[in-house]
């Protein structure tokens, strides 16, 4: 079934094809709430509300960009509006004065690693966060970050880049263990 | 190890950032055909009450159409609604009434019963606004030549107005301003009073 020919049969309340349409899609969605909230429980709510809202709002989809192009955007949406209002995310305490104050010894196992440049992207200002997260780990396209966000290209090139630099200077202590 | 070494082990460092667990497809699938069948629910019975609320409307507006017509009478004398019973206008005209009469009737004894321990819900204020148009219908109607009538339906104005008016979340001291002035008065009773007795909607006693 090709996607207009799904499109169609969702906007005819067929249940078969909003399944397809689902399934098709839950996992990029799920993976990106989760990613962003850090919470199981917050991640899966994200998701029902994105396919709840995107199955409302299907009758107003145009079909000038891509099902998953425009999926994204109100699943973007959701997450961002989602993480506003819980605020669990800004509660998360980290602690980088205390991780950029490890010197010297061996080269830091790398769990450690993790641990601080987690601490790192969750410090980073959240369009940063986003744009990080959305490249870096999840694997989206700037024209796909740039048309979820409702931002041009570049801003989202622009954004990654200082996002990189942010936690280049968080792990300064790691890069100058690791290149040396 | 060089800069683009350490960029590539930020790449896969960062990949257990919140690492997702495998997508729990089938339980959020159920909550997101039930979150849509509430919806749906809610949507049809907002459609149940906006269908029968225009519903009264309409006939109200007819009935209330017929019975200025028919109470004029035939070579233009006036008679009084009660007076001219068996007419197919004025039968009309008196469902209508006696409908807006129990839905006010409704409307506040409710607010009276959830003024008593808190603010009553906003939706009452709606409900409200809703009849407070068709009071000013019907003070426009025959009814309002039955001056028993008329003082009941300027009483039932000012206090719909008044539920109408009553700021969302409500406000203590003007609700108990509204339920003073419906006791006051003997809104209620004189309403109550008002409504045609009868177990059908075409009843014969009453005010109407």
């Amino acid at each position: 079934m090709d996607e207009r020919e799904l499109i169609a049969r969702v906007r005819a309340g067929d249940g078969a094809a909003e399944r397809a349409l689902y399934d098709a899609h839950v996992d990029r969605v799920y993976r990106l709430a989760y990613r962003l909230a850090g919470d199981d429980e917050l991640a899966r709510e994200l998701t029902q509300d994105t396919f709840v809202r995107a199955f409302e709002r299907l009758g107003s989809f145009r079909g000038e960009s891509k099902l998953s192009t425009w999926l994204h955007a109100v699943a973007t949406s959701v997450v961002l509006n989602g993480l506003r209002k819980a605020k669990r995310f800004r509660q998360r305490e980290t602690d980088l004065d205390e991780a950029t104050g490890i010197s010297g010894g061996p080269p830091p196992a790398e769990p450690d690693l993790k641990r601080r440049l987690a601490q790192a992207i969750d410090r980073l200002p959240k369009g940063y966060r986003i744009v990080f997260v959305m490249h870096d780990v999840e694997g989206y396209t700037h024209e796909e970050i740039g048309a979820a966000l409702g931002i041009e290209t570049g801003t989202s090139k622009a954004q990654l880049s200082r996002a990189r630099g942010k936690l280049r200077e968080a792990l300064a202590d790691f890069a100058g263990e690791w290149v040396s | 190890m060089t800069g683009d070494r350490f960029e590539r082990l930020l790449r896969d460092a960062a990949q257990d950032y919140h690492r997702p667990p495998e997508t729990p497809r089938e339980e959020m699938w159920r909550r997101i055909v039930a979150a849509r069948a509430r919806r749906q629910q809610h949507v049809l019975v907002q459609h149940r009450w906006l269908h029968w609320g225009l519903g009264i409307a309409a006939v109200l507006v007819l009935g209330i159409g017929i019975g200025r017509w028919t109470a004029r009478g035939p070579q233009g004398t006036e008679t009084t609604v009660g007076r001219v019973p068996n007419e197919p206008g004025t039968l009309a005209y008196r469902v209508a009434a006696a409908q807006y009469l129990s839905r006010t009737e409704a409307l506040l004894t409710g607010f009276r019963t959830e003024a008593r321990p808190s603010t009553p819900d906003a939706q009452f204020a709606a409900q409200a606004r809703d009849l407070l148009t068709t009071t000013r219908l019907m003070l426009d109607s025959p009814a309002a030549r039955d001056g028993r009538l008329k003082a009941l339906l300027e009483d039932l104005e000012l206090v719909l107005a008044q539920i109408a008016q009553l700021p969302a979340g409500g406000d203590k001291e003007d609700v108990q301003l509204i339920t003073q002035g419906l006791d006051e008065r003997s809104v209620l009773l004189r309403l109550r009073t008002a409504i045609p007795a009868g177990p059908g909607p075409v009843r014969m006693q009453g005010a109407l």
